[in-house]
């Protein structure tokens, strides 16, 4: 009897009514901070870009591009931190790993980055399986919109079906007989077959055609092949420091500015790590942080870039901020993190200020279609990172943009329902 | 065609020099300490990134001023991360020197940045010569003959002075020599600093032909396993041996199958291993059976 007074209150209440009682009292009393908590949970946006091998400055360039875009909005969206979930992009396989512990473990909203054409292609089924949103801010392989599409997969990079034609009229002044050195992965091969039509329809000769592993370090044997077939220009489908190997072991043997040189796309930091004597080349360029093409918006993002990283932006900083900029413009104005819905705004809405003309993602193949640049590096480099003249803008005009991308029938993308 | 076949072999010899400085330090510290070594790639970074940082005020010197370097950190590391582990578990120290591996990579880029840095060699060393089909750049044939000169006097070293017998008879039975009073302690890290500072000197002169990035460690760390395990772990021949074959092997197929370049090397060593597993020159050691 001793026992069951102290257990009852005074009211007659069990102590066990009392506690489920208090623990509902305090779960009302508590019940906004909850909510608060949950609203300053952050909304984590995905990145796969690399952090070692042949790609990591990209990586790392990209990265800061996308920081630069969260500090534009003030670090937080729909009144949530932003924060970004930066994985290692190394290989198809590992890339396929990190991408689902970013949509399973991370729970992130959307998911940006790819610079390895291999890569990406290996991470869209899964974007499509998880019905989650994927911006590849940086490969190049055709197929990526075309026959490999998928309605959650975005594109802010070039295809390769585009860069040929721009920089095409302008190498083919060297003349007509080319060798090829390419990435023997599908941004490589894609590149050598896309450029290869067009060069031969036009009447020109494939001299040679040489595959190289990705992160091949000494390209002097592939360089004593074309200097003994004397090509007019050599397109090479590499990049990173593939490029940069290529380049300094081509001044090595003293064929730096000896024939045309060119490949689908080019980073900066490609060029700076050769140095200035060792780089050459005519390139398609989808940015560049200097010329007259820069409009106040990028040119404001140049400026944030440099102040918080000391150095100018090559264009791989440029897409992973245009990129995070529209994931983020979609989560804050669709209100959602819902990926169907991101994509729904970004098939519809018109980016403003970042090039000459108002720049968007097509509906039927999801590639953002915008005027690209084609530049030379210059004979004489006085500055430490600013090495192209600009040539020419593709196209010249403006109203062949849509056309130079191809059309519905000729990219062959159709979205599963 | 036979002329560019022929082009192609001394290519591939001199690029197999380059193989054997990388692969030597490797080779050394495990066939003396019993070290797998996988930190190896990162003091080959340290050599380009310190003669990097001392050109310009020391220029010349910087070549064996930057080797010297790594060699000393070489040591300090032996001393206080190596040391504790020998006698211990090997999965140990071959944890460890990945996470000296990792931790380098990373502080290279904290220090210099993660953006590749331009180097060129020096303006007498640029050009090439020509005789008959060969082309050799001078920058290459200057490699060449640094490493020749390596190895011979690494080969004097190791088998024309006392000190050279104590360390060899110290990879052999290092019980032995100590009770002889040999203070081996010493010896290891003298050969640890020696190792790490050829691989120093094999990253100071492959800064002018490959790219100076703070992961330039991958492009030394799997060819110098390719080359020891080929030619037998810790045989000084066998890593010559094997630099060579791997450097020809690499430039003919870059003529014929350029896309299985880097495959190559690895077919060799799958090939050689099955046939001779210890490698081409490597003997049965008792301390390591």
């Amino acid at each position: 009897m001793k026992d069951s007074k102290y257990r009852s209150s005074p009211l007659g209440i069990s102590r066990r009514t009392l506690l489920a009682g208090a623990a509902i009292g305090v779960s009302q009393i508590a019940a906004p901070f909850v909510v608060t908590a949950r609203a300053a949970e952050a909304i984590k946006i995905g990145m796969l870009l690399p952090k070692s091998g042949p790609y990591a400055i990209q990586g790392e360039t990209g990265h800061n591009g996308a920081l630069i875009a969260v500090d534009d909005f003030g670090g937080h969206v729909l009144d949530r931190p932003i924060e970004i979930v930066w994985l290692d992009e190394s290989s198809p396989q590992s890339t396929q790993q990190n991408m689902r512990k970013l949509i399973e473990e991370e729970k992130v909203a959307a998911i940006q980055g790819g610079v390895s054409s291999g890569d990406v292609l290996a991470i869209m089924p899964v974007a499509e399986q998880a019905k989650m949103l994927l911006m590849a801010t940086g490969p190049n392989a055709t197929e990526i919109t075309g026959k490999n599409c998928n309605k959650y997969t975005f594109r802010v990079d070039l295809p390769n079906k585009v860069t040929v034609q721009s920089v095409y009229p302008q190498l083919k002044e060297r003349g007509k007989k080319w060798y090829f050195i390419v990435a023997s992965y599908a941004w490589g091969i894609d590149a050598y077959n896309q450029m290869k039509d067009v060069l031969v329809k036009d009447g020109g000769t494939v001299l040679g055609y040489d595959q190289a592993p990705l992160g091949t370090t000494d390209f002097s044997s592939y360089i004593l092949k074309v200097r003994q077939a004397k090509p007019d220009v050599l397109y090479v489908g590499l990049g990173g420091t593939d490029l940069t190997n290529l380049l300094k072991q081509m001044h090595e043997i003293g064929l730096t500015r000896q024939m045309g040189l060119s490949s689908p796309i080019v980073n900066d930091s490609d060029l700076w790590a050769a140095g200035p004597d060792a780089s050459f080349g005519t390139y398609p360029k989808l940015w560049n942080y200097t010329g007259p093409h820069l409009t106040k918006r990028s040119a404001e993002f140049v400026d944030a870039y440099k102040k918080k990283f000391g150095a100018p932006p090559e264009v791989e900083g440029w897409q992973d901020w245009f990129g995070a900029t529209a994931i983020l413009t979609a989560i804050k104005e669709t209100k959602s993190t819902d990926s169907s819905k991101l994509a729904g705004f970004l098939e519809e809405h018109k980016f403003d200020g970042y090039k000459d003309a108002p720049i968007g993602f097509r509906n039927f193949d999801h590639q953002l279609v915008q005027p690209l640049l084609v530049a030379t590096v210059r004979d004489k480099i006085t500055d430490k990172y600013d090495y192209f003249n600009i040539d020419s803008e593709y196209p010249k005009d403006p109203a062949q943009l849509e056309a130079a991308y191809g059309s519905q029938a000729e990219i062959g993308c159709v979205f599963k329902s | 065609m036979t002329e560019l076949i022929i082009s192609q072999v001394v290519n591939g010899l001199v690029l197999g020099f380059l193989y054997v400085l990388i692969a030597i330090g490797l080779s050394i510290i495990f066939g003396m300490l019993g070290v797998v070594n996988f930190a190896h790639g990162v003091y080959f970074a340290l050599g380009a990134y310190f003669a990097l940082s001392l050109r310009d005020n020391l220029g010349p010197w910087a070549i064996v001023l930057a080797p010297l370097g790594v060699g000393i950190l070489g040591m300090a590391i032996e001393t206080t991360l190596m040391r504790p582990l020998y006698g211990k578990e090997p999965l140990l120290g071959l944890f460890m020197t990945f996470g000296i591996a990792l931790f380098i990579e990373e502080l290279i880029r904290t220090i210099w940045g993660a953006a590749g840095r331009p180097f060129n060699p020096p303006a007498f060393l640029s050009g090439f010569i020509i005789w008959g089909p060969v082309l050799v750049t001078k920058y290459r044939l200057f490699v060449l003959v640094v490493t020749m000169l390596i190895l011979a006097a690494l080969w004097l070293f190791l088998h024309g002075t006392r000190y050279g017998r104590i360390i060899r008879a110290g990879s052999r039975d290092p019980e032995m020599v100590s009770m002889l009073g040999i203070n081996l302690k010493r010896v290891f890290t003298a050969v640890f600093g020696l190792g790490t500072a050829i691989a120093g000197i094999a990253g100071v002169l492959a800064a002018p032909l490959w790219s100076v990035v703070p992961s330039m460690s991958e492009a030394a760390i799997m060819p110098a396993f390719v080359v020891v395990t080929i030619g037998g772990l810790g045989s000084f021949g066998g890593a010559v041996i094997s630099g060579l074959l791997v450097g020809i092997s690499v430039a003919l197929s870059i003529q014929f199958w350029p896309a299985a370049s880097t495959a190559v090397m690895y077919a060799l060593m799958i090939v050689v291993l099955l046939i001779r597993p210890r490698g081409l020159l490597g003997e049965s050691w008792e301390r390591f059976e």
